[in-house]
C-alpha cells in the first residue's frame, strides 16, 4: 500500500496561487463573498498563506501553499466524536460529511487551518451555485457533487484522482496528480509514495533540505516544503 | 461500512440530489443524467476543446473541458511552447467570465439623455438589426460629411484578430484616431529599446537560458507580459538545472518577483536610470564589459562611457538611489561576471517622466555585456506568419482623413516618438484639440478606470456626442454609451491570438468556441464585418474576400500556417525555433549596430526641428519632476497589478476577488501600504481609515502597515474600485487612479505613473 504524500518546492514557487484556484474548480468548493471574508468564513481546500518577518529593508515574507497536511498523527482523528474524520490506509485523511456532526472540533485541533466550516445556509442563493454534475472530476468520479451545509470540508488529496488512477493501473505522481500539481505552472508541486524510496518525492526528499510544518505539534504531516 | 461502500453511497446520494437540482437550473436543462447509472457513470457528452484566454493580453493556450455542454475545467495546453503547456491563475478565472451572472444578454439602448458618473442610462433591449442599423447610420452621415476623423475608436484587451480587424476598419473608414491601452502599459519600454537598436517593441527576454535576472521594477511574476511562460521558466531557472540563475529586484516595494528573488534591493523611487548608468560606470571602469560585442557591434560607445565615467560614479549614485555605493558595485560585478544576463525593465521603472531615457540606460547594460541575441539574453520576437490581408480599398475621404493628425498628439513636437498617447485623448476631447469628437466606438476599454485622472475621461466621455461601447459586461465606459453592444466572451468566439514579445519564436493560438454563446452576443469581429457593410463603398469593399465573418477570417488568415482541422484540434501552431545571433539584420539603426548614442531619436527630433545637444542621444538620467510640492504631499504614490487583477476591464470573479492580494492574505479589497516608522510618524495604525489625498483628489481607504515598502511611498493594488456593475466588483476596495496626476515620458507619450505626491491622514 503507497503512502501518498506531496513535496512543495519554495524555490519554484511563485506565489502565483493557481494551485488555491484549481482546488476551488476542481472540487467545487463554493466561493466566499467580502462578508465571510471578513469572518474568515470562506472556505479553502486550499490556500497560499504569507508569513513575514523582520523590518524594513531586511523584510522576509515568505508565500506557502497549504493543503492538508494529511498528518499520519492527525490531531483531527484523534478528536473527532463521531468518527467522520478517518485516516485511509493510504494515508490521505478524509472527512466523511454524512457523519460529520458539525461539532467543529477538528477545526480548532488542526494545527494548520486546513479545514473549513460549510456555513452556508441551504436557501442562500450564492449556495445554491448550480453544483457540477458529479463526471464533473477531471479524472475518476468526484464523490461530493452536492455541499452538505453545517459540516467540516477539507483537502481530499484529490482522491478520486487517485483511487482512479490505481484502479486503471496509471503512474500516481507522473500521469495523475492533485488538481493543485496539476495546475501549478512552475511545477513546484510534487505528488507520489513516500514509501518509494524510488517516487519522484523520495528522491528529492532524499536530495535537498526540506521542513514540514509545526514539526513540533507531533502531528507527522506528509507534505514537504523544499526550502529556498 | 467498507471505504469502497461508503464512496459508492456517497456517489449515488449525492448524484440524486445534483440531479434534481440540475434539472430544476435552465442553462443545465439539457443535461440527462440518471441516478440509476453505477458508480456515477453519467456522462453524456464530454469534450476537451483547445481555445486560448484572454484574461490578460499573453493570451495562453489553453484547453477547456466541456461536459454536457457546460464548461466546467480549464487546463493549459501542453502543445504550446510559449509556456509550456501551463496556465497562470487568471486561466482558471476564465469560467468565471463565461458564467458571469452580470454579463449583458441583449443589445441595449439609452433612453436618459443625461450622462455622467452613477447617471442611470435608462437602457432598454433592442433587437441586434436596430443597434447595428443605428451605429451604421450614424458612421455613414458622419462620413459623408468628410469628417471621418471625427470617429474615435478606443480598444481595450482584444483578441489580435480583432486589433486587426478594429484597426482595418480605421483605416478604411479614415480615422487615424485609434487608440489602445498600450499608452498607459510600457511606451517607454518600448521607445527605450527603439533608442538603442531601432525595434519600437517591449523586449523579449530568453529567459529559459538565462543565468542572472536584473530586475529595474519589472513584476515578472505578477503582471509582466507573457507572464505563464515567465511562471513556467521561473520553476524552471530556479530548480530544474544545476546552475540556478540568480535574481535581483530593484523596486521600492517588496513585491512578490522581490521575495522570491534572492536579493531585493529597495531603491528612491524614480532613480531606476540613474542606479542604470552608475552599473555601467562600475563595469566600464572595472573593464568587466564585453569587448569583443561593443567593439564590433556598437556604435556611440566614447561618449557613452565618458558620459558614465564623468557623472554617475557609484559613490554619488549612491546619495541619489538610496542605494550603498558597494551594493552598486556587487551588482555590477555579478550582472557582468554571471553571463548571459538581462537587465529586464519594467512599468515600476519606466512610467516616469523622462521615462524612455531611463528604459534606454537600462537596455544598455544587456549591450554592455553582449547579452543581446544571444541564448539567455535580450531576443528578438518573431511575428507569426499569417496570410497577410490586401490592400483596404480607399478612396478620399479615408485618405484625407488619415492624414489629419491625430487626437493623440502622437508625433508631433509634444510627443515625438509615440505611437499612441493614451491619456492625452481625453484632453483632446475637452478641449477640440485638433477638432471635436463626433462619434466614439469603444471596444472593451475602459479608460475611464483604468487611467490616471479619471475624471478628465468621464468629463470627455459626457461630452461625446455619440457613445457606442461593446463589451460582455457593463462596465464604468459602458455607463456613458447611447448603444450598449453586448460581446461574446473568449470561450463562445472564433479568434486568433499570439503572446506579447517574449518566446524569440512565433506562436499562434485559435480560439474557437468553446460552448455556443449563452446569450444573445456577438463577437466584435462580426460586429465590424456587419457595419462595414452597412456602410458600402470602399469600406464594404476593404471587408470582401477576407472570410466575411469572424470563423471565416480567422481561416483566412490562419489556415496557411497549418492544415485547419489540425489547427482547430490542435489549437496551436508553432513556428521554426528561434535563431540567434543575428548581427547583420537585427539593428534597425543608422549605423547598422547597436548604438549607446541614439541615432534615431537624433533623427527624428532633427526632423521635427528640435535642437541637439551632445547629450539628447545618450541615456542621460535627469531627476523625476513631480506633481505636488513635498511640503504638503510629503509621500509618493505607487500601485501595482496583482496577478489576480483581471486585464478585461472587469472584477467580478470571486475567485479572483477572494484570493486578491496574496502577499497580505487579503481579499475583496485594496488599501494602501504604508511603511511602519512612516505610519508611526503620522499615527497611522494598521487597518486605520485614512484619506490619501493627491494635489488632485482624495479617496478613503484602510491603512495596510507593511514592511515591505519604502518609507517615502505608499502603494495601493489597482483592479478595485468599480463602480458600475457587478456583485462581486462593485462598491470594492479604491481605484489609485483617481487621485494620479497626469503627466507624460514625453518621448513615448507613455502615462507617469508613479510621479504623484500624496498625504495620508486619518479619517
Amino acid at each position: 500500500m503507497a503512502r501518498w504524500g506531496m513535496v512543495i518546492d519554495l524555490s519554484k514557487c511563485t506565489g502565483c496561487q493557481s494551485c488555491s484556484v484549481a482546488c476551488k474548480a476542481e472540487n467545487n468548493v463554493p466561493h466566499g463573498s467580502p462578508e465571510e471574508h471578513e469572518k474568515r468564513q470562506t472556505p479553502f481546500w486550499h490556500k497560499v498563506i504569507a508569513v513575514s518577518s523582520g523590518e524594513y529593508p531586511t523584510v522576509r515574507i515568505d508565500l506557502i501553499p497549504m493543503p492538508c497536511m494529511h498528518c499520519d498523527d492527525a490531531p483531527c482523528v484523534t478528536v473527532c466524536p463521531a468518527k467522520a474524520t478517518y485516516r485511509r490506509e493510504d494515508g490521505i485523511v478524509i472527512q466523511d460529511f454524512r457523519r460529520c456532526i458539525g461539532c467543529k472540533y477538528c477545526i480548532v485541533a488542526c494545527p494548520y487551518g486546513a479545514r473549513s466550516f460549510n456555513y452556508k445556509e441551504p436557501d442562500e442563493e450564492e449556495y445554491q451555485r448550480p453544483d457540477p454534475p458529479s463526471e464533473r472530476a477531471d479524472r475518476g468520479i468526484w464523490p461530493f457533487p452536492h455541499r452538505i451545509h453545517g459540516v467540516v470540508e477539507k483537502c481530499t488529496f484529490c482522491f478520486h484522482r487517485i483511487d482512479e488512477a490505481v484502479k486503471e493501473g496509471k503512474k500516481v505522481g507522473e500521469e495523475v496528480v492533485p488538481a493543485c500539481a496539476e495546475a501549478c505552472p512552475a511545477h513546484a508541486i510534487y505528488f507520489g509514495d513516500l514509501d518509494d524510496a524510488g517516487s519522484q518525492v523520495s528522491r528529492l526528499l532524499a536530495s535537498r533540505q526540506w521542513l514540514r510544518l509545526r514539526e513540533e505539534m507531533g502531528t507527522s504531516p506528509k507534505v514537504f516544503y523544499l526550502t529556498r | 461500512m467498507s471505504r469502497r461502500t461508503f464512496i459508492k453511497i456517497t456517489a449515488v446520494a449525492g448524484a440524486t440530489v445534483a440531479a434534481s437540482r440540475l434539472f430544476s437550473h435552465p442553462a443545465l436543462g439539457s443535461v440527462v443524467y440518471s441516478p440509476e447509472l453505477p458508480g456515477g457513470e453519467g456522462v453524456i457528452t464530454e469534450k476537451w476543446v483547445p481555445t486560448s484566454c484572454l484574461n490578460c493580453d499573453t493570451r495562453c493556450a489553453t484547453r477547456v473541458r466541456v461536459v454536457n455542454g457546460r464548461a466546467v475545467k480549464v487546463t493549459g495546453n501542453p502543445l504550446s511552447r510559449v509556456s509550456e503547456g501551463e496556465n497562470c491563475a487568471r486561466a482558471n478565472v476564465g469560467l468565471q467570465v463565461l458564467y458571469d451572472p452580470a454579463r449583458i444578454t441583449a443589445p441595449l439602448k439609452r433612453t436618459n439623455p443625461a450622462k455622467g458618473r452613477g447617471i442611470d442610462p435608462g437602457w432598454t433591449e433592442i433587437s441586434w438589426e436596430q443597434a447595428l442599423s443605428e451605429v451604421g447610420d450614424k458612421l455613414k452621415t458622419l462620413r459623408e460629411k468628410g469628417q471621418p476623423e471625427r470617429l474615435l475608436l478606443l480598444s481595450g484587451l482584444n483578441t489580435v484578430s480583432a486589433e486587426d480587424i478594429i484597426r482595418r476598419f480605421a483605416g478604411a473608414y479614415g480615422t487615424p484616431n485609434l487608440v489602445s491601452a498600450d499608452g498607459l502599459n510600457n511606451e517607454a519600454d518600448k521607445a527605450g529599446e527603439w533608442m538603442a537598436d531601432g525595434h519600437y517593441t517591449q523586449s523579449a527576454y530568453d529567459l529559459e537560458r538565462t543565468n542572472y535576472i536584473l530586475s529595474f521594477g519589472a513584476s515578472i511574476l505578477e503582471s509582466y507580459k507573457p507572464l505563464a511562460r515567465s511562471l513556467r521558466m521561473w520553476g524552471k531557472i530556479r530548480g530544474e538545472r544545476p546552475n540556478r540563475a540568480k535574481v535581483v529586484v530593484i523596486d521600492p516595494r517588496y513585491s512578490v518577483t522581490a521575495l522570491r528573488a534572492d536579493q531585493w534591493v529597495p531603491i528612491n523611487p524614480g532613480t531606476d536610470g540613474a542606479l542604470a548608468l552608475a552599473i555601467a560606470h562600475a563595469i566600464i571602469s572595472e573593464g568587466l564589459y564585453d569587448v569583443d560585442f561593443v567593439n564590433n557591434r556598437t556604435s556611440g560607445f566614447d561618449e557613452y562611457k565618458k558620459l558614465v565615467l564623468d557623472y554617475y560614479d557609484p559613490d554619488t549614485v549612491s546619495g541619489i538611489t538610496g542605494i550603498p555605493a558597494e551594493t552598486i558595485r556587487q551588482i555590477a560585478r555579478e550582472f557582468a561576471a554571471t553571463g548571459p544576463a538581462i537587465a529586464w525593465r519594467g512599468r515600476g521603472a519606466t512610467s516616469w517622466p523622462n521615462g524612455s531615457y531611463t528604459s534606454y540606460a537600462i537596455f544598455c547594460l544587456n549591450a554592455l555585456v553582449g547579452s543581446i541575441d544571444v541564448p539567455g539574453g535580450v531576443i528578438y520576437q518573431e511575428n507569426p506568419p499569417y496570410r497577410p490581408l490586401p490592400e483596404p480599398a480607399e478612396d478620399d475621404t479615408a485618405i484625407k482623413g488619415r492624414a489629419r493628425p491625430a487626437l493623440d498628439l502622437r508625433k508631433t513636437e509634444r510627443f515625438p516618438a509615440a505611437e499612441v498617447v493614451t491619456n492625452q485623448v481625453a484632453d483632446s476631447i475637452l478641449k477640440n484639440n485638433p477638432y471635436p469628437v463626433e462619434m466614439a466606438i469603444g471596444f472593451n476599454s475602459n479608460f475611464n478606470m483604468s487611467a490616471p485622472g479619471t475624471g478628465r475621461w468621464d468629463a470627455a466621455l459626457e461630452k461625446i456626442p455619440y457613445y457606442v461601447h461593446a463589451a460582455p459586461f457593463i462596465s464604468e465606459m459602458a455607463e456613458y454609451a447611447d448603444i450598449f453592444l453586448p460581446l461574446t466572451t473568449f470561450m463562445e468566439e472564433w479568434a486568433y491570438d499570439h503572446s506579447p514579445p517574449g518566446s524569440g519564436f512565433a506562436e499562434v493560438r485559435i480560439k474557437q468556441p468553446v460552448v455556443e454563446p449563452l446569450y444573445n452576443t456577438r463577437n466584435n469581429i462580426d460586429i465590424i464585418f456587419n457595419i462595414a457593410g452597412r456602410l458600402g463603398g470602399t469600406v464594404e469593399q476593404s471587408f470582401a474576400g477576407i472570410g466575411d465573418d469572424a470563423g471565416g477570417f480567422v481561416k483566412y488568415r490562419t489556415a496557411v500556417l497549418a492544415p485547419w482541422n489540425k489547427l482547430l484540434e490542435q489549437g496551436v501552431w508553432v513556428g521554426p525555433d528561434y535563431e540567434y545571433y543575428k548581427y547583420d539584420r537585427i539593428f534597425k539603426t543608422p549605423s547598422g549596430k547597436f548604438e549607446f548614442r541614439s541615432g534615431n531619436l537624433e533623427a527624428l527630433l532633427k526632423e521635427q526641428g528640435e535642437e541637439i545637444n551632445s547629450l539628447t542621444g545618450l541615456p542621460y538620467y535627469r531627476e523625476v519632476q513631480y506633481l505636488g510640492d513635498s511640503s504638503d504631499y510629503p509621500l509618493l504614490l505607487s500601485t501595482y497589478q496583482p496577478l489576480l487583477n483581471v486585464e478585461n476591464g472587469s472584477q467580478n470573479y470571486p475567485w479572483a476577488q477572494e484570493m486578491f492580494l496574496v502577499m497580505h492574505g487579503a481579499g475583496w479589497t485594496n488599501f494602501v501600504e504604508i511603511n511602519r516608522r512612516t505610519a508611526q510618524k503620522l499615527k497611522i495604525k494598521d487597518g486605520d481609515t485614512v484619506w490619501v489625498e493627491s494635489p488632485f483628489d482624495r479617496i478613503k481607504t484602510k491603512a495596510r502597515v507593511f514592511e515591505g515598502i519604502h518609507p517615502g511611498v505608499v502603494s495601493i493594488a489597482g483592479g478595485q474600485g468599480h463602480r458600475a456593475y457587478g456583485e462581486w466588483a462593485k462598491g470594492i476596495g479604491v481605484n489609485p487612479n483617481e487621485i494620479i496626476g497626469v503627466d507624460y515620458d514625453r518621448l513615448s507619450g507613455q502615462a507617469a505613473l508613479f510621479n504623484t505626491r500624496i498625504r495620508v491622514y486619518k479619517a
